[in-house]
């Protein structure tokens, strides 16, 4: 009966039970699943925020629903990293680690859909069963087999909602990256700075998280630190032309217009799909260095 | 009257210029950094995205919501806390995206759409009835 996809589980090297303790139950009212599972993991991590205050950044009235990209949006508008979550390993690998996730299942067929959310908290590989908050039931047990049946039905759509200082355990670097330029698109600068610094640590050659610790800085204002951390990355990578254009941005808006000139010269030689780019500094470096 | 039209003046300057500078497009707007999902696409050898399609694929996405009875201003909320790449994909999938409600969407389904549902339930295919008994020993 049980699908391959179950039978890897025992290999994956994770405890054969754990649950989640005291993670904050939210029973849904009709056709709010959505933000009662999106309220509960942001609980978890440390947001105050109730279903009814999160409902009007997530439902959708004529749908009668939730969409999953408003979860994956209002979590970013309460300053947390939304990372997707889509196999059943790297479901119960996020769980062992205490990491609740929040999983859309169609519990009816294809032809009679029944979209719903919740929140993942637990599972038993010995005795095979899941535990969620679903609906009105605290700490649900469904059977491993009806949980995947129901779940691949929505493609295995599941999302963390960590605090931009936890890394997933399943993170990837490049998919970590995308979801902290997330939090950058809901102007959460300082939290979106800790995930990239986070995500450093975990990586310690990410360009991307080089480029976007330098984003941060310049957006607080913080223009020395934006410069320190790209001139760090010029080290790094000395060939890459992005950082060298950031870098001379940061130089000229603190009036060192030759270094930033040296910079942008660097880049422009470099070439590359950015290159119009790059132009466009020079030309703005060379206009305020003329006007000096 | 005169008065009047020297306090007017500097408002419709500020006016004009307020106009202009939010209708720029951002990689005008924002001087010549470069953005970090720009950046990384570079990286990664993708093609940049079309900043004028990620433009499109916003106005687009927000018409759909607010049709859906989504207030303008939250609708804009919404898609501003996407990314370009998150965007063009809701654009083009808009039409066909699962809304998650849980309890009370199959209220009104027919006698046969309970039946086909109790049976799937009790076989474990599907988990709509809360009297079902679910048993999860293997």
């Amino acid at each position: 009966m049980k699908s391959a996809r179950l039978h890897g589980l025992a290999d994956i090297g994770v405890p054969n039970q754990f649950e989640i303790d005291d993670i904050l139950f939210f029973p849904q009212k009709a056709y709010q699943c959505g933000p009662a599972a999106l309220s509960m993991g942001l609980v978890w991590s440390g947001v105050q925020v109730k279903p009814e205050t999160v409902a009007p950044e997530v439902f959708t009235p004529s749908l009668k629903g939730s969409l999953q990209t408003a979860l994956i949006g209002a979590t970013r508008r309460h300053g947390r990293i939304a990372y997707p979550i889509t196999t059943i390993d790297a479901l119960i690998k996020e769980l062992a680690y205490g990491h609740p996730v929040i999983i859309l299942q169609n519990l009816g067929l294809s032809w009679i859909p029944v979209w719903h959310y919740s929140l993942a908290i637990g599972y038993d590989l010995a005795e095979s069963f899941v535990i969620l908050h679903s609906g009105r039931t605290a700490r649900k047990h469904l059977s491993l087999v009806t949980f995947e049946r129901t779940w691949a039905r929505s493609d295995y759509w599941g999302l963390l909602t960590l605090p931009p200082s936890e890394l997933p355990v399943t993170a990837k670097e490049s998919e970590y990256i995308s979801a902290v330029i997330g939090l950058e698109k809901t102007h959460h600068w300082n939290e979106a700075l800790k995930g990239y610094q986070t995500a450093l640590s975990r990586w310690p050659n990410s360009l991307g998280a080089y480029i976007g610790i330098g984003n941060c800085h310049y957006e607080l204002g913080q223009l020395e630190a934006a410069e320190a951390i790209l001139r760090d990355a010029t080290n790094l990578f000395p060939n890459e032309g992005v950082i060298l254009n950031n870098l001379a941005q940061m130089l000229l808006e603190q009036n060192k217009y030759n270094e930033a000139l040296e910079s942008i010269l660097k880049a422009i030689q470099l070439g590359g799909p950015l290159s119009h780019l790059y132009q466009k500094t020079l030309k703005e470096i060379l206009s305020l260095k003329d006007t000096q | 009257m005169k008065t009047i039209r020297r306090a007017i003046k500097p408002i419709s300057v500020f006016l004009i210029i307020s106009f202009v500078w939010i209708s720029m497009p951002y990689e005008y707007a924002s001087a010549a950094i470069i953005g970090t999902e720009i950046a990384k696409d570079s990286i990664e050898g993708k093609q940049a995205r079309n900043y004028i399609f990620s433009v499109f694929a916003r106005e687009e996405v927000q018409k759909v919501l607010t049709a859906q009875g989504i207030d303008s201003q939250e609708a804009k909320k919404r898609i501003n806390s996407l990314t370009d790449a998150e965007v063009i994909r809701l654009a083009k999938e808009i039409k066909q995206l699962p809304a998650g409600s849980g309890l009370g969407t199959i209220v009104g389904a027919a006698l046969i759409v309970f039946l086909v549902l109790l049976f799937t339930d009790i076989m474990g295919y599907t988990d709509v009835f809360p009297f079902v008994k679910k048993h999860h020993k293997k």
